[in-house]
């Protein structure tokens, strides 16, 4: 059942990573020079400005002429709460690699749910036993980096 | 401990909820407009946030160095890019693949700015990870 991704999804979801890491490098920094609503206030106040210039430039078509339901706009409630549970945790025992590893194990248990029941309109979608494996290794991995790569 | 242990889980969660959120959204309209209104949408919940709690400007922001301050840019194609990909090849594979990046990235980042680490232990995560992507890869099954 499961699509092996196209070289080009590949390749801009693995980009997209390196955005993110980006990301975190210039958001982190903001954040310690100023407070961490400031981090997180700053880079959606300069992306609105940004997405609203790409919109008026691009001027993408509409994928269909209904109307998205309205929660459908609410992504940026649940983006702006991981930003705050984030820095709640950051600051706690669990310092930033437990944070990263267990932020890390909630989004593959979860996306892995999501495809499973196609939560909020998306397709469903069953993973393969490929699909297991590679995500075992890649958070295998992953907690490598965190826990052993950094200073000790 | 615990309860942080939770919140940490949950916003593993939440970048999911987004996502999925998100792209439902760009099924309707366009990525480039979801990721607009994500971040108008976050905006206004911060804004509300940081006035209810306070020290918004708290510390010294200004005297951050001005590329700091690119995230915004960066976080529009980010988002755009994964509401675009969620439709494509599903929450696991899309999460999957930008952590992998991310991690990738992160350890070539580190060694370029001469962050202190173990060679051994990135390589040996670096690998994993590739081999992770190298067992998805493209082209291997029928499409």
């Amino acid at each position: 059942m499961s699509h092996p991704p196209r070289v080009y999804h590949f390749a801009a979801a693995f980009g997209a990573g390196g955005l993110l890491s980006l990301m975190v490098l210039f958001n982190g920094t903001l954040a310690t020079y100023g407070s961490l609503f400031f981090s997180s206030w700053v880079p959606h106040l300069t992306g609105s400005v940004t997405a609203l210039i790409l919109l008026a430039f691009l001027r993408p078509k509409r994928a269909t002429a209904t109307r998205p339901p309205l929660w459908a706009y609410l992504g940026g409630i649940s983006g702006g709460l991981t930003v705050m549970l984030t820095s709640a945790t950051l600051n706690s025992a669990l310092a930033l690699s437990g944070t990263i590893a267990l932020g890390l194990a909630g989004q593959v248990v979860f996306s892995l749910y999501a495809d499973i029941r196609g939560l909020f309109g998306m397709p469903r979608k069953m993973p393969g036993a490929r699909d297991y494996l590679s995500l075992s290794l890649i958070v295998a991995g992953s907690l490598v980096i965190i826990f052993f790569g950094g200073a000790s | 401990m615990i309860g942080f242990a939770a919140l940490a889980v949950l916003a593993g969660v939440l970048v999911v909820v987004s996502r999925q959120i998100n792209g439902r959204l760009a099924l309707s309209t366009s990525a480039m407009e979801s990721s607009f209104w994500n971040h108008l949408v976050g905006l206004v919940f911060i804004t509300l946030a940081a006035l209810a709690v306070g020290g918004l400007f708290a510390g010294e922001p200004a005297a951050s160095p001005w590329w700091a301050f690119l995230g915004g840019p960066v976080g529009v194609i980010f988002i755009a890019a994964g509401s675009w990909l969620i439709a494509r090849i599903g929450a696991a594979q899309t999460a999957m693949l930008i952590i992998a990046g991310q991690m990738i990235s992160g350890v070539v980042l580190d060694i370029v700015l001469g962050a202190p680490g173990n060679p051994l232990a990135r390589s040996i995560g670096v690998a994993l990870i590739l081999a992770g992507m190298w067992i998805t890869r493209p082209g291997r099954t029928r499409t």
